[in-house]
């Protein structure tokens, strides 16, 4: 049952973690806004994905929030990252660094 | 022109179509299903609808107010389907993903569910399903399946309830899920102990936040009510849910047993009918075989059918199977109540064939003598042919052939089934002043002449040899006419002035004979009775021991008792006295007495006395 489409949605995910902490290290956010920029650079393909893996970050400790009443609709949750996140996110930085370091060496050396 | 459905999303009204109102519900609830169990299930819904309504808000405007299915199409592709997500849904630490190397499922293992493999499949892909499930090879399954097919087809239908139970894998996610992560419950003690677990968990958590709640003053009073109302909501919920899963094994289990025991007997009924004491009485109730097998296959879909979809809810509990094909509840219906109609027009038409009785009088020469002896001859039966059990002993046979108490016996001489019937005998004053032996038979029908015909067809003989009468005890009813209520009373009318001899073996064929001295047949047994014109009376029962009486004592050892026998009445009362015998009336009580004797009435007050 190899299925290349499944294996990319895995990859994306993986990585989507990492996506958002460092949107969101860049400045506070709600959902659409950082669903908007993953959307430009085709790493969300369904919006979907994004809330369960907020609320997890949320109550792992590593993002907060804070209600922002809207002017054209319900009260947007602007998401923030913690301390715990921001260093959460340097550490995953490094590591992201590090294996696409390998990564592209692997698939080099077989090429 | 199209009706339109108001709706509420995160706070924002919308003007809905009705269809597309349908969908979006659907979908939404889909997605509640989806994160229902996972940790911040709610939050992440609400998250989820904020965003849907920010869409729908996006695509109305003040000159198109109302959301269509285009629009609800439009928030589905890009919100996406629930399969596609959900997997991120089930919390994790992130501590260890941290650690974990790059694997294939991002976040945690998918955790395993029981899905049919269409992939691998022999008929419906049920057995692979399974063997995924539990780690095992699917042809083990199939073999014991094909064996337990020749258990009256329990293999075939427990393959169809797992079919029509178990969805089918199709999607990625359902595929991943069907041979994911073994962590899931491997059996089903570990299950429960999961589910008790994690209740546990949860308590503890409550009891936690119970506790800094109570000791945080800032946290307003409405917040704790709707805290402790969410708290015991979840521990509920827990506890159900932990029922739900012992339950639903019961069911499985339950269900499986009962419908092999059903299985067994109605295939003990068709074939075994022979020698199947049950069948035989089936037999002589029926009118025939169409009734027989109408009957039995009525019998087996209204107790089949409860008990197939017992299994299949308990399946569905057991292995959380959320999918649901809403043509098995409707057909299941409809199917009992198929069976239930069967089982009513058998019933109908059987009770419909006991609805008329009718009684045939035979008249019985009798040559007249003074004294008449009767005596009871024991109809000569062959007990190879009876339903009498084997291991019954010789004396016990003779007893259910020869007391009233066993009323009906089936015969079965090679294939040829009869039905043997105690006759009784009753003794009344002729009005002439002739001796008439009447033998009264009696059956029912479905109306007049064929419950005569039955009554007709009962054969019973009484043979008279000089003053000697034998009594047949059993009377004969062949298979043909079926059992229907056929019986046989012997009337003897004898003139005044006559008398007649009962024997000892008459006994199990009387039937409360009246007499002037009320005594009860056993009693009346070995003796002279002269017809007079008031009734039978003895003319040789001095000396006759009455052994008749009723005697109740009290259990605490105290003298209180009563007794009642043909010589009185005693009651022995606290602190009361009642005697009626030869020599008066008696009532002795605490403070009075009372006496009716030869003397007259006399009536003390011990009271009046006293003062």
């Amino acid at each position: 049952m190899v299925n290349s489409e499944n294996t990319k949605a895995q990859m994306r995910k993986g990585v989507l973690e990492l996506c958002i902490l460092s949107i969101l290290s860049q400045g506070d956010a709600y959902p659409t806004e950082i669903i908007e920029t993953l959307k430009e650079t085709r790493l969300v393909v369904v919006e979907g994905t994004l809330y369960p893996l907020l609320t997890r970050l949320k109550n792992t400790g590593l993002l907060t929030y804070r209600w922002e009443e809207s002017t054209s609709g319900p009260p947007r949750k602007y998401y923030m990252l913690t301390e715990i996140g921001a260093t959460y996110l340097k550490e995953l930085q490094v590591s992201w660094i590090e294996l696409v370091d390998a990564v592209n060496k692997t698939i080099q050396q077989k090429s | 022109m199209n009706k339109t459905v108001t709706i509420n999303i995160s706070g924002i009204i919308f003007h809905i179509e009705e269809d597309a109102y349908d969908k979006l519900s659907k979908y939404l609830l889909t997605i509640k299903g989806y994160f229902s169990n996972a940790d911040g299930g709610n939050e992440i819904m609400s998250d989820i609808e904020a965003r849907i309504a920010e869409m729908l808000q996006s695509k109305t405007s003040a000159v198109k107010q109302v959301v269509l299915m285009s629009d609800v199409d439009y928030v589905m592709d890009s919100m996406g389907k629930p399969e596609e997500f959900a997997g991120d849904s089930q919390d994790t630490h992130s501590n260890e993903s941290k650690d974990a190397e790059f694997e294939y499922n991002y976040s945690e293992p998918i955790k395993r569910r029981l899905y049919r493999d269409g992939d691998s499949k022999v008929v419906g892909g049920v057995c692979s399903g399974i063997g995924h499930y539990f780690g095992f090879d699917a042809v083990w399954l199939r073999i014991a399946l094909l064996l337990l097919f020749f258990f009256a087809g329990t293999g075939f239908l427990l393959y169809l309830i797992l079919w029509i139970a178990i969805p089918e894998a199709k999607t990625t996610a359902e595929k991943l899920a069907m041979k994911g992560e073994k962590a899931d419950i491997n059996n089903i003690s570990k299950a429960v102990k999961e589910e008790t677990e994690h209740l546990k968990k949860r308590m503890e958590k409550y009891g936690k936040e119970f506790r800094d709640m109570a000791s945080n003053n800032r946290e307003i009073p409405r917040n704790v009510a709707e805290k402790t109302v969410d708290f015991i909501t979840d521990v509920l919920m827990n506890i159900g849910r932990v029922l739900l899963k012992m339950l639903g094994v019961f069911m499985v289990i339950f269900g499986v047993l009962f419908f092999l025991g059903l299985s067994g007997s109605v295939f003990g009924l068709s074939f075994l009918t022979d020698s199947n004491n049950g069948g035989e009485w089936i037999d002589l109730l029926l009118l025939d075989g169409k009734d027989f097998y109408l009957g039995l296959i009525g019998i087996t879909i209204f107790i089949g059918t409860p008990l197939i979809m017992m299994i299949y809810g308990g399946i569905k509990i057991v292995f959380k199977i959320k999918y649901t094909n809403r043509w098995v509840n409707l057909s299941a219906g409809v199917i009992w109540l198929v069976g239930f109609l069967m089982l009513l027009y058998v019933g109908i038409r059987t009770g419909g064939d006991f609805n008329k009785t009718a009684k045939v009088r035979e008249n019985v020469l009798v040559k007249p003598y003074e004294t008449l002896y009767l005596k009871m001859h024991t109809t000569p039966v062959n007990y190879e042919e009876l339903n009498v059990s084997d291991k019954e002993e010789e004396g016990e046979k003779d007893f259910r052939i020869n007391h009233r108490d066993n009323d009906y016996m089936i015969g079965n001489n090679k294939g040829v089934k009869y039905l043997l019937g105690h006759a009784q005998l009753n003794i009344i004053k002729s009005q002439t002043n002739k001796i008439e032996l009447v033998i009264v038979k009696e059956a029912k029908g479905n109306d007049k002449r064929k419950a005569t015909e039955r009554a007709k067809n009962i054969a019973y003989t009484v043979v008279q040899t000089d003053s000697l009468i034998d009594f047949d005890n059993l009377f004969k009813v062949m298979n043909a006419d079926k059992f229907r209520c056929q019986d046989i009373t012997v009337i003897l009318k004898l003139p005044v002035g006559k008398i007649v001899y009962l024997d000892k073996s008459l006994e199990n064929l009387m039937y409360d004979i009246e007499n002037v001295t009320n005594t009860y047949d056993t009693d009346m047994v070995s003796r002279r009775w002269l017809m007079t014109d008031n009734g039978l009376k003895c003319v040789d029962c001095d000396g006759l021991v009455i052994t008749e009486e009723i005697e109740i004592d009290s259990n605490d050892g105290s003298d209180e008792h009563i007794k009642i026998n043909v010589n009185g009445m005693n009651i022995n009362a606290k602190d009361t006295r009642i005697k009626v015998d030869s020599n008066g009336v008696n009532i002795n009580s605490k403070d009075s007495k009372f006496t009716i004797d030869g003397n007259g009435i006399h009536v003390d007050s011990k009271k009046k006395k006293n003062k």
